[in-house]
């Protein structure tokens, strides 16, 4: 049995201001009896205003949770809690606000968020939470989950294959195999074009290499001080400037290519260029535009061996005509997936997908919808207390200061985000009984799709029956 | 045992102020006339004999915008048009899309009258999740036949099998689900086992051994067996009607349970035969189950030790639920517990609780179909929980072809739970209903507590019959998979 994966996760706290969901508020009428010390047992509340023992200090409502004790037990009423306004303000209708706080905080302590009291959202939603993954009762092939004995196996492996071996008379193998690469979780760091501090650039890196995963960074950001760690970069080079970048692609270990009609035509001697540079395996990055699934097919029949497809951040299809609704990732993923397995071509490519991977349970459901692996980026960013805007227009805000984090900092912060996730990987995994990751790919029979089961279930039972006119 | 039997005592909140759903707002234009300390009748306004100013508003007592068709409404009656009143921000911080704050303050009011609040300001029958429960209606006929409602039932049987065990029949179709000692406090469980002996009903012990204080009420008790075996000893077996196996549940389907090392104290490691502070894990699943064959060994050993015990088992919500129910009918059981992916009230991952399993009114559908299309339906006890939050989500279930429900977070709610969702962190509930810490587990006694459960208990039961006579309807029993009086308000346009 391999060694097991660890991540070693260890508290991180930042100096930092992040967003906090509660403000209270302490009202004129307040008689500084300090009743709200004694019954708040999170320590909201304490005395000496202005270094004044007498007086009730500012409630601190950051590690306020929500109990009502204070609210409640004030002789004078005079407490108010309220929604905060940059808690309101935050993200938008993908990025919700709550995200913000449970990603920061399982970078802190590297854990998976617990809370008791049931699900509080809604029933369902679009895209990934219009769906449920599936458990087992009995019969299970995995045991105890994170706390297990058995060997729940999260790698998964980038790289082509073979659609089947040929043997000749003598039994001996003529098909050459391919090279592949395993990583142990099914996450890739993708930042080829964010314009990053280089303390936050080196610190990413640092964490590839401690999870021992890949980044993806633009071939120009690998400066001299992390060439070093150049095994876990995967950079992004303009095709035409291979020979440029061959001392760079010698060194790594695969190599990114963007998408266009120009690439896709001359993809197979690109292929062949990178490949006698060394054994080095090739991406080909595409915008999950409209109908991706025919141009990632023709791809792999051409004989791309990893396409890194890439939807917009908040999990929609790039580029949709004027008035058409949008195809959202979960489709994008199963259409992808789908075509290439009627074409009877899905084990022979990778597929990785980015674009709105915010949560855990993003991962294991992208795979379910057909991903090899995912790519994420702006979840690594918020671990650092970066603010994301989705109105009117994207805007990431780097918080102050954070060109002085050190990188052993901002890779543990990583580390522990990744930490948390790789636990709720395995939560989900064992919960479905199943024993590795690459199992998980495409396996929607162990999904339950909303769409589907409320119109079988309330659709059948309370859908008049439509009188049909000849 | 009659519901109209019970005993209803007002019993209000344990705070000093509830949570207000407006604010009231006096500006500098008082006088201090006190004309509305004299007229609001619920004491919203207060001027102190001697003191020449009002005091500030209580904000918690007032009734709303409704009170503006009143004469003595405050906001008109001040000479100098110094109040106004407003929706309190505070009360968008209470609920969530499911359990909504009007919900909330709906089952408080329960809880402390016995009866459906009275205020019409209030949603508290239906949550605002989008789906589900929260997107059914019921379809009441425009006339029904007159039926008193001392002559509505609401007793259902638990043992259908005729098979010479206890015949138990339950006089309301609810009972409290498991929450182990250790998850709540002594003064809780005791509680709600004192309240289900006073509504011959049961509560569950949960899988954290069986605490001698239920001694009592031993007849009201389901006693849990669950992987851990913690607790589980031949004469807990013994003591009881009805013996749970829990295979799974929906607060976390699929993972094992885990009591937090800070909430193992010395009195619950007693009790679960283990050591003081460690953290304790409960497998997942059973590890000396791997078919329907060697669970219906487990039923066999426990009908063996307690031959008068019915079975219970409990199970989540998977896609295979309805193929898990007919096989626990054929190894024995009576009573098929499903639990769905939403509810739950323990410390449980919150990628669990959103995304493994579905939501129990698929799964109740799923599973009363597959029986009765195997012919069994009529012998098994189906049971629903995970996300039952009013007496209208539980006749939606009994209409989708559940015969009875099981309930967890209403109860919480009905001790003054806010949900916060805090109960694992530190020393546990800061409200003390989920904690075991010495001080936390002081803040109310169990008199207040069993006579809350019993109020909002009896809320219920008189929504339930309300229902049930609006459709003509003399028992429960009737309503049981009759989705012909529900509509959906997407589909059924």
């Amino acid at each position: 049995m391999p060694k097991k994966y660890h991540i070693d996760t260890k508290i991180t706290p930042l100096e930092l201001d992040f967003i906090y969901k509660f403000s209270i508020e302490r009202g004129e009428n307040c008689i500084n009896c300090g009743k709200c010390t004694k019954v708040c047992i999170y320590e909201v509340h304490k005395r000496g205003r202005d270094g004044d023992p007498r007086r009730m200090a500012q409630p601190s409502t950051v590690t306020c949770r929500n109990c009502f004790r204070c609210i409640q037990e004030c002789p004078r009423g005079a407490l108010e809690k309220s929604l905060d306004g940059d808690f309101l303000n935050i993200g938008g209708s993908y990025w919700k606000p709550d995200m913000f706080i449970t990603l920061w905080k399982q970078a802190e302590d590297g854990k998976v968020p617990v809370t008791g009291a049931g699900y509080r959202g809604p029933f369902t939603g679009p895209g990934f939470d219009g769906m449920w993954t599936d458990m087992s009762e009995i019969v299970r092939p995995t045991r105890d989950g994170i706390h297990g004995r058995e060997y729940i196996s999260t790698s998964v492996e980038l790289g082509r294959k073979l659609n089947h071996l040929v043997f000749d008379d003598n039994a001996q193998l003529v098909s050459k195999t391919h090279k592949t690469v395993d990583i142990p979780i099914p996450i890739v760091f993708d930042f080829p074009y964010e314009k990053l501090a280089a303390n936050v650039k080196t610190g990413i890196v640092k964490a590839a290499v401690k999870l021992n995963t890949f980044v993806i960074l633009s071939a120009k950001d690998i400066t001299p001080d992390i060439k070093g760690d150049v095994q876990n970069i995967i950079p992004v080079v303009p095709y035409k400037d291979i020979d440029a970048n061959q001392d760079l692609i010698r060194s790594v270990r695969a190599v990114a290519f963007e998408y266009d009609e120009e690439l896709e035509k001359s993809l197979p001697s690109i292929i062949e260029k990178v490949k006698k540079l060394g054994n080095i395996l090739t991406i080909v990055r595409i915008p999950a535009t409209r109908s991706v699934e025919n141009t990632v097919h023709r791809l792999a029949q051409i004989g791309a061996e990893i396409i890194h497809v890439i939807a917009d951040y908040r999990g929609t299809e790039i580029g949709t005509a004027g008035g058409e609704k949008p195809l959202l990732s979960r489709d994008v993923i199963r259409a992808v997936h789908l075509k290439l397995v009627d074409e009877r071509v899905r084990d022979e490519v990778t597929i990785i997908f980015s674009g709105g991977i915010a949560m855990a349970e993003h991962v294991p459901k992208a795979m379910i919808c057909g991903a090899d692996l995912t790519g994420i980026d702006i979840p690594l960013l918020i671990a650092l207390g970066t603010r994301l805007y989705e109105e009117p227009e994207k805007i990431l805000v780097f918080a102050e200061g954070i060109e002085t984090l050190s990188v052993g900092t901002i890779m543990q912060r990583m580390v522990n985000l990744m930490g948390a996730w790789h636990s709720q990987l395995l939560e989900v995994m064992g919960a479905m009984g199943i024993r590795e990751a690459r199992r998980l790919r495409g396996e929607t029979g162990r999904a339950i799709f909303y769409e589907e089961i409320d119109a079988e279930t309330f659709g059948k039972l309370f859908k008049k029956s439509e009188t049909v006119s000849l | 045992m009659k519901p109209s039997t019970v005993k209803i005592n007002p019993m209000p909140s344990r705070f000093k102020h509830q949570v207000p759903k407006y604010k009231v707002t006096r500006s500098n234009a008082c006088i201090n006339c006190s004309t509305c300390a004299k007229c609001c009748p619920y004491g919203v306004h207060e001027r102190l004999e001697g003191h020449n100013k009002v005091r500030p508003p209580i904000d918690y007592k007032c009734i709303g915008f409704e009170c503006a068709k009143n004469d003595f409404y405050c906001v008109d009656k001040c000479p100098r048009k110094a109040l106004s009143v407003s929706l309190n921000p505070m009360y968008e911080t209470l609920g969530d899309y499911r359990w909504t704050a009007d919900m909330i303050t709906g089952t408080w009011i329960m809880a402390e009258t016995g009866y459906p609040p009275e205020r019409t300001d209030l949603e508290y029958n239906v949550g605002n999740s989008g789906g589900g429960f929260d997107k059914l209606r019921f379809k009441f006929p425009a006339v029904h036949p007159k039926i008193d409602k001392f002559e509505v039932s609401t007793e259902i049987p638990l043992n259908r099998r005729n098979d010479g065990r206890a015949n138990i029949v339950i006089s309301t179709p609810v009972y409290g689900g498991g929450m182990s000692f250790g998850s709540v406090s002594l003064s809780t469980m005791v509680s709600k086992a004192h309240n289900a002996a006073i509504w011959n009903t049961f509560t569950c012990t949960g899988e954290g051994g069986y605490p001698e204080m239920l001694t009592p009420y031993d007849d009201h008790v389901i006693t849990q067996v669950a992987t851990g075996l913690f607790g589980v000893r031949e004469e807990t077996i013994q003591r009881v009607n009805i013996v749970e196996f829990k295979y799974a549940q929906g607060a976390k389907p699929g993972l094992g349970g885990h009591l937090l090392g800070e909430k193992n104290t010395e009195s619950v490691a007693r009790m679960r035969e283990a050591v003081k502070g460690s953290p304790l894990f409960s497998p997942f699943p059973f590890h000396s189950v791997y078919s329907i064959e060697d669970h219906k060994k487990h039923i066999d050993w426990i009908k063996e030790i307690n031959p008068k015990a019915l079975i219970s088992v409990k199970v989540s919500t998977p896609n295979d639920v309805d193929m898990v129910a007919v096989g626990s009918y054929y190894a024995g059981a009576h009573i098929i517990h499903i639990d769905g992916g939403y509810g739950g009230t323990g410390a449980a991952p919150d990628i669990a609780k959103k995304n493994i399993a579905m939501p129990i009114e698929y799964a109740i559908t799923k599973v009363h179909n597959f029986l009765k299309d195997e012919g069994v339906r009529d012998q098994m006890t189906l049971i629903a929980s995970g996300g039952i939050r009013t007496a209208h989500d539980l006749a939606k279930a009994i209409c989708l072809g559940a015969d009875g429900a099981v309930i967890g977070t209403a109860e919480m709610v009905s001790l003054e739970c806010v949900r916060c969702g805090n109960c694992e962190s530190g020393r546990g509930c800061a409200r003390g209903i989920a904690s075991t810490d010495s001080v936390l587990a002081d803040l109310f006694n169990e008199e207040w507590a069993t006579q809350r459960l019993t109020n909002m208990y009896h809320a219920w039961n008189v929504q339930l019959v309300q229902i049930l006579q609006k459709f003509g309807m003399r028992s429960v029993r009737e309503l049981v998979g009759r989705t012909d009086l529900l509509e959906h308000i997407d589909y059924s346009k």
